[in-house]
């Protein structure tokens, strides 16, 4: 493996993760954080790079396993590793920066069960090489963080006035409380899924591809929750076929 | 750094584990099921996106209820015939060659031919119109609304609402079923891709009522039935219907029909 | 042991109060995505009731009898999550041996609850709150009763809402999430009630 390819890899992997594919605004998974600690940009910034950290070392550790790990108990195994790295890096906040501790409180548990963390260990990390995952991770966690940190301002801005604790709304701005409360944090999560909705009905208007935008598509329609999705009028072979070959086929319809 | 706690700790875990897995293991025999191996190869036949167009509860659903001969091997409107004779060969049947079905809509009352009473502002879904006064604007009770309930719950994109009425597109559709469970009027039914002539109007309400309602309405006359050569037409309640079995598509009902009403499928 | 009426606050507290989707966030992927219909969603939260109660008792149990006594309560994290994974593998094995119409209702949902943050979570407050077991037991059926609630109300919207005329950007999860948002505002009201 020549030097240069690895590092396009790596970067390919970073990239990905921080805009093609990032995990909250484009993959809509990890919702649960995402609502509940984006109160503050600290707050935002804090646990997205907790999450980078167990996302990079679980993604590596369980590559540099994946010859060992039985296919049938993967998952099960999957949970284990991350959830030693999670109970490792909660002690580890514990000591060191307890304010973060405190302002994350139970969530930081709770990032076992993180859908990102589970879903890029089994489609990334169980099928790829060490270096790679490692960087998909990086990228991965990177995104989160980029995300739970703009919602995070958001927030603080509208429901507080403040950015990272910096004012910046003048004096005579009311801080509207709720987005600071729960209410709030579902209601900028529905702007956000929104304007990805518009993006997504414009490039289709035009013609280009717009699948990939905030699909989170598991090919169950009957339980599935978007009633825009375009994709089950077409697809009548139920997701067998590939992305790619579905695009081509429509192609040539036109 | 004491050891001891290390230890404590991987002990624990390991045991934990280790009596988790025996006790799967030991559930996983004591509550053993047995699966049908075929359904399980049924359901791998299967596109598995869970649309729901069979009518049964998912992928899973429809391959139990093949497996214990309650579907028909060919069920599966997204799989279409290529599925249905995989299964057929799983399940060890011959894949009955049933003649294919689409939707057809017993309505053409569009915005020319059908008038209106009053002018409808409000939610715009067939099945909310059952609230307002008569059942909706269309001045005949039977007709299509033309609000396209049925166009939402096609998945398949095979019905549209052409000039204020329901059209089914008789390439796209799959038989699944949704737009007739949906249509408040009842006016979708399954008829089989061959139909020649088909009586494109549901009303049962008596001649004058249905004239003064639509240009194309059947009034009941009879015509078409003293005409057709096989028997194959039979009026009741002011309303006809063909009888797909007995009709050779010789056309004669479409030309005789003083309203129009019957037409090419 | 906590009397009655401590309980009885704790059952109020639990499912409307910090109710546990529209308060504390746990939950919420079944919660936007199984709650398109009514039946259905009444499924779920039967499910979900059944499946915490039990992982709150056996969270409960094993916190005092394995982990206290060997002083590793920091690894709570990593046997919960294994101990919830089993019992709910178990549950799915027994349902469908022993009561195969419930598993018929209920059995799809299962696997879904496995990666549940609320049965995690609960698991983890009991231990934070310190409450025994039955108190835990009894704050795991409150804060599956509040799930139940919050995601039934959410279906029955979600049916009405299907004959609306929504705007196009905001068809599908946006309004799902604005209807959520002003349930949570709603729910905000409970505070008083303690």
């Amino acid at each position: 493996m020549n030097k240069k390819s690895s590092f396009s890899t790596a970067w390919e992997r970073l990239s990905n993760g921080l805009i093609k594919e990032n995990p909250t605004f484009v993959l809509m998974l990890g919702m649960c954080p995402t609502l509940a600690v984006t109160t503050s940009a600290m707050n935002g910034l804090g646990m997205g790079l907790t999450t980078t950290v167990v996302l990079m070392l679980s993604n590596l550790i369980i590559s540099l396993l994946r010859g060992i790990i039985p296919n049938r108990v993967r998952i099960p195994a999957f949970i284990v590793i991350i959830a030693s790295f999670v109970t490792a890096v909660q002690l580890l906040l514990e000591a060191y920066i307890p304010s973060l501790n405190e302002a994350l409180g139970m969530y930081i548990p709770l990032i076992v069960v993180n859908c990102i963390i589970l879903g890029r260990a089994e489609s990334y990390a169980y099928s790829n090489p060490p270096i790679p995952s490692l960087f998909d991770g990086i990228g991965m966690g990177l995104g989160f963080a980029f995300a739970l940190t703009c919602i995070g301002a958001v927030r603080e801005l509208l429901g507080a006035g403040t950015v990272f604790d910096y004012p910046i709304m003048p004096d005579s701005y009311t801080p509207i409380n709720i987005f600071i409360l729960a209410p709030g944090a579902f209601f900028v999560l529905a702007a956000l899924t929104a304007f990805q909705n518009y993006l997504k009905i414009t490039r289709e208007r035009v013609g280009k591809e717009a699948r990939h935008i905030g699909s989170g598509c598991s090919e169950d329609c009957m339980n599935c929750a978007d009633s825009g999705c375009t994709k089950r009028f077409y697809d009548t072979t139920g997701g067998k076929q590939s992305d790619i070959e579905v695009i081509d086929m429509e192609k040539e319809e036109k | 750094m004491s050891i001891t706690g290390i230890v404590t700790a991987a002990a624990v875990v390991s045991a934990v584990g280790i009596f988790v897995g025996l006790f799967l293991g030991a559930a996983g025999i004591r509550f053993k099921v047995e699966v049908d191996e075929k359904e399980e190869a049924v359901l791998a036949a299967l596109p598995g996106n869970n649309c729901g167009g069979c009518g049964f509860a998912g992928c899973s659903g429809l391959a139990a209820a093949i497996a214990k001969g309650e579907a028909p091997v060919n069920a599966c409107p997204v799989g279409g015939e290529a599925v249905g004779k995989k299964i057929a060969e799983i399940m060890g049947v011959n894949a009955e060659s049933s003649e294919r079905q689409v939707a057809y809509v017993h309505c053409q009352g569009d915005c020319e031919k059908a008038g209106t009473d009053y002018e409808y502002h409000g939610a715009e879904d067939c099945r909310m119109l059952s609230f307002v006064p008569n059942g909706g604007p269309k001045s005949c009770n039977s007709g299509c609304l033309g609000y396209g309930t049925c166009v939402k719950v096609c998945p398949f994109d095979a019905i549209h609402v052409v000039k204020g009425v329901a059209v089914v597109d008789k390439e796209k559709c799959k038989a699944c079923g949704k737009c007739i469970a949906v249509c408040p009027k009842h006016l979708i039914s399954l008829i089989p891709y061959s139909t020649k002539q088909i009586v494109a109007c549901s009303s049962t309400d008596k001649g004058p009522v249905t004239m003064k309602a639509c240009q194309v309405g059947c009034i009941g006359c009879g015509i078409c039935a003293k005409v057709c050569p096989k028997e194959a037409v039979t009026v009741e309640n002011f309303h006809a219907t063909i009888d797909s079995a007995k009709c050779v598509g010789c056309g004669a009902c479409e030309q005789k029909c003083p309203k129009k009403a019957i037409v090419r499928a | 042991m906590e009397s009655v009426k401590d309980l009885l606050i704790i059952l109020i507290g639990s499912s409307l109060v910090s109710n546990v989707v529209l308060s504390q966030f746990l939950g919420l992927c079944p919660f936007l995505g199984v709650s398109r219909k009514i039946k259905t969603a009444a499924g779920m939260g039967t499910a979900v009731i059944f499946v915490i109660t039990l992982a709150s008792a056996v969270a409960g149990v094993i916190y005092k009898f394995v982990l206290q006594p060997f002083h590793i309560e920091y690894l709570q994290t990593i046997v919960f999550i294994l101990v919830i994974a089993a019992l709910v593998q178990f549950v799915e094995m027994f349902l469908r041996k022993a009561m195969p119409a419930l598993y018929e209702a209920l059995g799809v949902y299962l696997p879904l609850i496995t990666t549940n943050c609320a049965v995690l979570g609960v698991a983890l407050t009991n231990v934070q709150k310190e409450y025994g077991i039955l108190t835990g037991i009894v704050n795991g059926f409150a804060t599956a009763l509040g799930f139940t609630i919050a995601i039934v109300i959410l279906a029955g919207l979600r049916e009405k809402m299907e004959y609306n005329d929504v705007p196009e950007v905001f068809r599908g999860m946006p309004m799902v999430l604005l209807t959520a948002g002003l349930m949570a505002i709603a729910f905000c009201g409970f505070s008083g009630l303690l």
